[in-house]
């Protein structure tokens, strides 16, 4: 070695903590600064509002001697179908984007640690996703009980159950962002996870098909039923709990989490 | 420093690194030469962690890369200048990346400024020309003023002038005792760029040499001569102290002596010369010579300084 050689600066290697928050600080960059963030939230924004309040609309239009029965909660819980895709796109580009430019690389040489990078981008677009999918989720009960109040049909946030549903509902865009970020991380591919995300999502679903009681012995542990049972104002016998229900919700985000986790640390880029 | 240490990887039955061994000193601008395919790439991705060796080692300063926290401080490297998101600015990509090693806001500014970015810093590096990006991807590597630099075919895409730019920013790394290197399937560049060379070809060392070395003992010359009377003429050079090579096509590759020394020879012994033409191999034909096919059974020929033996 020759004399001139230069060292790096010796500065101390600063803390886990510190690293992790520079970790976070750099995803929270990338996230704010792609369109696509906000052409996503913005979607889930419209189809949320507009097509709740469309629902609640056809509702309190029909003939109230024909009307059905309806949770008023349904309507704000059926135009999240559209929300939780963009929510789940939202996930999927996170680290698709990375791989499909090759940006992964210069992300995993400046953080080798590469779980870190999976739990950082994890925590902003979980947050991202959970303060949005809140917001939609109250904005569209209000609007959805004002339509439905014309009727004397709407439901008042005080009362029991209320608060618990609409919340857990909001947690939904989050739980699909998750899934989403944990496919794009195994499979690399945009397209590709985006389509097992819409598989994981619905495909399971066809478990309703089956003649009872399986459908629901084996639907409640789908997302779709669990999220219904979360998000309802009367729990449906023969699911789980509300409460438990919450948990299957979770964990189905948790467990594909977990699988990139071990996946990422294994695999050439 | 960088160290390979009998490096091998294998991808099903292709094996890309085969068996690789050498060290990049600093100080100096080190080029890492192969024919395109050769494990150029596989090698730089192993030594930065992002592809795992099947065996074997590479250390950066003494250790592996991923043991490096912000590795950033240590080694600032350029793979792939499109690896950038599209819609993000040059600035806020050179920002995301700085943060993720606590790198701050200034420097990542004084990196754009230095690489003459800075006029379209906040436009979507989408539109950049692949020279920018090269920028870009300059700028990224730098942002940690890292004592190890490595760059993955760095001037395709730049222009006349962006070529010498780079040419002089290696050299100015290296003479801050930096350790440069830089991979190309260019050997004209290299022997331009750096000042050491390493040579591969599918996976193997073909040479590890100092570039002069290199240039002095390939970039031979001769003189071309064809007469009626080769024997005699052949005779006669041989005679005078010059090495005579007869070719296939029955004319003489002299060497030892110049083109008009040899018409003065012939000349004064009244044998008549058709054709007389000063000839030199070309530094890219001896690359491509000991690249090529032949490469397998060969390994280790022009060997120089880096233990690897004639």
């Amino acid at each position: 070695m020759t004399a001139s050689e230069i060292r790096p600066a010796r500065v101390a290697v600063p803390s886990l903590a510190v690293r992790a928050r520079d970790v976070l600080g750099s995803e929270w960059a990338k996230l704010r600064s792609v369109r696509s963030t906000y052409w996503t939230l913005l979607i889930a924004a419209v189809t949320s509002i507009g097509i709740s309040a469309a629902v609640a609309l056809t509702f309190v239009t029909q003939p109230s001697a024909g009307r059905p029965r309806i949770d008023p909660l349904l309507p704000g819980f059926l135009s999240l179908e559209y929300a939780v895709v963009a929510a789940g796109v939202l996930g999927v580009l996170s680290f698709g984007s990375e791989h499909a430019s090759g940006l992964i690389r210069t992300t995993f040489a400046a953080v080798p640690r590469r779980r870190a990078v999976l739990a950082a981008k994890a925590a902003v677009a979980g947050t991202v996703t959970l303060i949005a999918g809140e917001l939609l989720c109250f904005a569209s009960f209000f609007l959805v009980q004002a339509i439905l109040s014309g009727k004397h049909l709407g439901v008042s946030l005080s009362r029991p159950g209320v608060a618990g549903a609409v919340l857990g509902e909001g947690v939904l865009l989050s739980v699909c962002a998750m899934l989403g970020l944990g496919l794009g991380a195994m499979i690399r591919h945009t397209a590709g996870a985006v389509a097992a995300l819409f598989g994981l999502l619905f495909l399971p679903a066809i478990v309703g098909l089956l003649p009872a009681p399986w459908n629901d012995r084996i639907g409640r542990f789908t997302l779709v039923y669990a999220a219904q049972q979360v998000a309802a104002l009367h729990a449906r016998a023969g699911l789980f709990s509300p409460g438990l229900s919450m948990l299957v919700v979770i964990a189905w985000p948790a467990a594909v989490l977990l699988a990139a986790a071990v996946l990422i640390t294994r695999r050439d880029v | 420093m960088i160290e390979v240490d009998r490096l091998s990887k294998r991808f099903g039955a292709v094996t890309a690194v085969d068996g690789l061994s050498f060290a990049v000193r600093p100080g100096h601008v080190t080029g890492f030469l192969g024919p395109n395919g050769a494990g150029k790439t596989t090698t730089m991705r192993i030594i930065l962690g992002l592809t795992a060796s099947t065996s074997g080692t590479a250390l950066v300063g003494g250790r592996r890369y991923r043991e490096i926290a912000r590795p950033l401080h240590q080694v600032g490297s350029l793979l792939d200048a499109n690896a950038v998101h599209g819609g993000r600015t040059a600035r806020r990509h050179l920002l995301s990346v700085a943060r993720s090693n606590g790198i701050g806001r200034r420097r990542a500014t004084e990196m754009l400024r230095l690489t003459g970015l800075e006029p379209v810093a906040d436009r979507r590096a989408g539109g950049f020309s692949l020279g920018m990006k090269q920028r870009l991807g300059i700028a990224t590597a730098l942002l940690g003023d890292p004592p190890v630099l490595m760059f993955d075919e760095p001037v395709n895409g730049l222009d006349t002038e962006g070529i010498q730019w780079i040419r002089e920013l290696f050299k100015s790394l290296s003479a801050e005792g930096r350790t440069v290197f830089v991979s190309s399937h260019l050997m004209s560049e290299m022997a331009l760029a750096a000042d050491h060379l390493i040579i591969i070809g599918r996976g193997r060392l073909i040479a590890d040499t100092p570039t002069a070395r290199f240039v002095e003992s390939n970039s031979r010359r001769d003189v071309l001569v064809r007469s009626p009377r080769a024997a005699d003429l052949a005779g006669l050079l041989t005679a005078h102290g010059a090495a005579v090579l007869p070719e296939s096509d029955g004319g003489l590759a002299v060497t030892g002596m110049d083109a008009p020394a040899v018409g003065r020879l012939a000349a004064a012994h009244g044998i008549a010369v058709h054709e007389l033409v000063p000839r030199h191999a070309s530094l890219e034909r001896a690359y491509l010579d000991i690249t090529g096919d032949s490469v397998e059974y060969r390994a280790g020929v022009p060997a120089g300084d880096g233990g690897h033996g004639q």
